[in-house]
């Protein structure tokens, strides 16, 4: 086990080396694809032994069920975001968008990314956790740069600049915790290490370390797109590679996510739950109200998805915020579904704009017929994403519904419910107008490359799959995690 | 210490003033050479090896390499500097002021009595300047030397509540600001190539 811990790590970052001294283009495809099918093994491998055998560690490396749901998460997404990559740069180059010389470029930058994302992950050290946090920041600014245009440069300096600002809050949330902990622990201390902090939480500080927590909720809250910090968010998602594009949005907001609920369940212990609660359905809310403007009146097919981001990643808040072990499985399904959904969503962005040229929604017309295959599923997607059942989003968007009503906050519920039609409201509207009738010019029937079909068709299938049955072992595995978040300790 | 602190204070405050690129950036290498004193002080005071160390880092990288590059690019752009600023320096000033008091008074209320007050309200207060900074000024160049700032600040303020993180931890903060400067520098570069200007209020086309 240790080892493929190891390797886990180590792969991306041979695969960036590799990628990066890789003149010709057909082994640059070979490097990458043996390297994100390896990670995502290799990943899933060491996240069903996890499911089955729970928690390991070694050394300063840790992985539990919580971590498990999110290194699935990742892996799943490194994995179609590679194989999407294939068809995607190699089109902008053919569309004279980029020159080909700086494609080794773009691989080495995406296998950095996944690094650092594993990295989050599987450290056991909030320090660590921060400085990873922070690389996955700086390693996805210039990805989002990459089209080197004015509005690519505009969104990665707003993108670098707020999401910097936010984390040096993080930081500063992390060193107070470090004093509770040093004023607690004296000598026989291991440093930020989380499992000893939850250990020690009922003596820490509690003054102290609410403090900690409203710079630790800013500060990740921003990384993880929550209003009213969101703002680098649409326009970041936007202006990325569409493969880069889902990759931020399912997997580094969901890795965001992941280093709140690890300091969340330390902060529950010491203070309560009701303290984190009330920041959290605050956040949460206003994250999901925010959006609905945007998304009613929204003129960007990418911004749109990036404003039902910013929904999604505020109802796991809510969720997280509800606090019952219900509520927080419903947040953590919803980590799940929201990524695999939202990812392919981007992807199937990205070929309609290279097919249409244009993100402009109004200028995009009958998808159905110009893009069958593209266009179906982007409809399918949508409705998977604004949450009518049978997919897995449904569950998720229902289960923490349903737990917040069963935690006797009905008004709650009630508001969830509204805010949620709104959205379902401009999502299917401005879909309906973009997949369904007649295509304003004729446009030659364009299919997209095989290994993108296949990035689609597992995303669909695990989506799908997700709202009908999960297996015994995934479903254990997050119904752990609940209890690890819900029920406070290791 | 005191002297330091002296130091780290006057720094702000020069920073709120400054227009010229050139300036700002001198500011900002005698800044982190006072946090980088701060350090051998407190080395002295509790002789561990690991504040040389961090010393010797700060130096290297917050008072060397990242002054270096910004000198660099503020060579090149000897057109450039801070023209109407959103708040002008007097404002902006007062606002430190200002900023200096509330450090005193959260240092007070939240940790009354503590041996190191006087650097811990000039790490608040290097934080809370350096956001203003990074608020009010439109010039590319000007908003890093605000964000470094902002770092100096809670860099102090980790050395002067639990003398300084863990080492590895540290190197990797460490690493986290000599990238973080590498791309802003990169991107300023960018936008004097795109915009032919780095004044970043011209970055408002996307909306909505």
């Amino acid at each position: 086990m240790q080892v493929l811990m190891y390797l886990i790590v180590i792969i991306p970052l041979v695969g960036a080396l590799l990628s990066y001294v890789q003149k010709n283009r057909n082994g640059l495809r070979i490097v990458n694809f043996v390297a994100s099918v390896a990670m995502t093994g290799l990943a899933l491998v060491l996240v069903y032994q996890t499911a089955r055998h729970g928690a390991l560690r070694y050394g300063m490396f840790y992985i539990d069920e919580l971590s498990g749901l999110l290194l699935t998460v990742v892996s799943i997404l490194t994995l179609t975001a590679t194989l999407y990559s294939f068809s995607y740069m190699e089109r902008e180059v053919v569309q004279g968008h980029l020159a080909a010389a700086r494609l080794p470029g773009y691989y080495a930058m995406l296998n950095i990314l996944s690094f650092t994302m594993v990295a989050v992950l599987l450290v056991e050290n909030l320090g660590l956790m921060w400085v990873a946090v922070e690389a996955t920041t700086l390693a996805s600014a210039l990805l989002v740069a990459f089209q080197l245009n004015r509005t690519a440069i505009e969104a990665a300096w707003k993108y670098v600049m707020v999401c910097t600002v936010g984390i040096c809050f993080a930081l500063l949330g992390t060193i107070l915790l470090y004093y509770t902990q040093v004023n607690v622990a004296g000598s026989a201390i291991e440093a930020l290490s989380w499992l000893q902090l939850a250990a020690l939480s009922e003596r820490l500080d509690p003054v102290m370390v609410k403090l900690a927590f409203i710079f630790i909720l800013i500060g990740y809250g921003t990384k993880a797109g929550l209003a009213p910090m969101h703002t680098w968010l649409p326009d970041a998602h936007s202006q990325a590679p569409s493969p880069v594009s889902g990759l931020l949005s399912g997997s580094l907001l969901s890795c965001a996510m992941y280093v709140i609920i690890r300091n969340l369940i330390i902060v529950q212990n010491t203070l309560g739950q009701a303290f984190g609660q009330y920041l959290l359905i605050g956040f949460g809310l206003l994250s999901v109200a925010i959006a609905i403007p945007f998304i009613l009146l929204q003129h960007d097919i990418k911004r749109l998805l990036a404003y039902s981001s910013v929904e999604h990643m505020g109802l796991i808040t809510l969720g997280l915020g509800i606090g019952t072990p219900l509520a927080v499985y419903g947040a953590l399904l919803h980590i799940f579904n929201h990524a695999v959904a939202k990812s392919a969503l981007f992807y199937l962005a990205g070929d309609i704009t290279q097919e249409y040229h244009t993100k402009h929604i109004l200028r995009i017309r009958g998808l159905i017929t110009a893009m069958p295959l593209t266009g179906t599923l982007f409809m399918l997607f949508i409705i998977a994403a604004v949450g009518v059942p049978p997919f897995g989003i449904f569950t998720s968007k229902m289960t923490i519904t349903w737990a917040s009503f069963a935690a006797g906050q009905p008004v709650l519920g009630f508001f969830i419910l509204l805010l949620l039609s709104g959205i379902f409201a401009g999502m299917i509207f401005y879909c309906a107008k973009m997949v369904l009738g007649a295509p304003a010019q004729p446009v030659r029937k364009a299919q997209s490359g095989a290994l993108s079909q296949i990035a689609f068709l597992l995303s669909f299938l695990i989506i799908a799959g997700a709202g009908i049955y999960l297996p015994t072992w995934f479903n254990g595995m997050l119904l752990r995690a609940a209890a690890l978040v819900s029920g406070g300790g290791y | 210490m005191n002297v330091l602190v002296i130091v780290l204070f006057l720094s702000a405050f020069l920073l709120t003033r400054v227009t010229i690129l050139r300036t700002a950036v001198i500011v900002l290498l005698l800044q982190s050479l006072a946090v980088a004193a701060a350090c051998v002080v407190l080395g002295l005071e509790t002789s561990q090896f690991h504040m040389y160390l961090a010393a010797l880092l700060t130096i290297i990288i917050k008072a060397g390499y990242i002054p270096a590059a910004l000198f660099k690019i503020v060579g090149r752009l000897r057109r450039e500097r801070e023209q109407n600023p959103i708040l002008s320096p007097n404002y902006t000033s007062l606002t430190a002021a200002l900023a200096i008091v509330l450090a005193y008074g959260l240092i007070d209320q939240a940790l009354p009595g503590v041996v190191t007050r006087n650097a811990l309200a000039a790490a608040i207060a290097l934080l809370l300047i350096g956001l203003l900074i990074i608020m009010v000024r439109r010039q590319a160049v000007m908003q890093i030397v605000g964000l470094i700032t902002m770092e100096n600040g809670i860099y102090l303020l980790g050395l002067s509540v639990v003398k300084g993180l863990p080492l590895v931890i540290e190197f990797g903060v460490f690493l986290d600001i000599l990238v973080a400067a590498v791309v802003l520098v990169i991107l300023t570069y960018r936008l004097k190539i795109s915009f032919l200007s780095t004044d970043t209020t011209q970055l408002r086309k996307l909306k909505g």
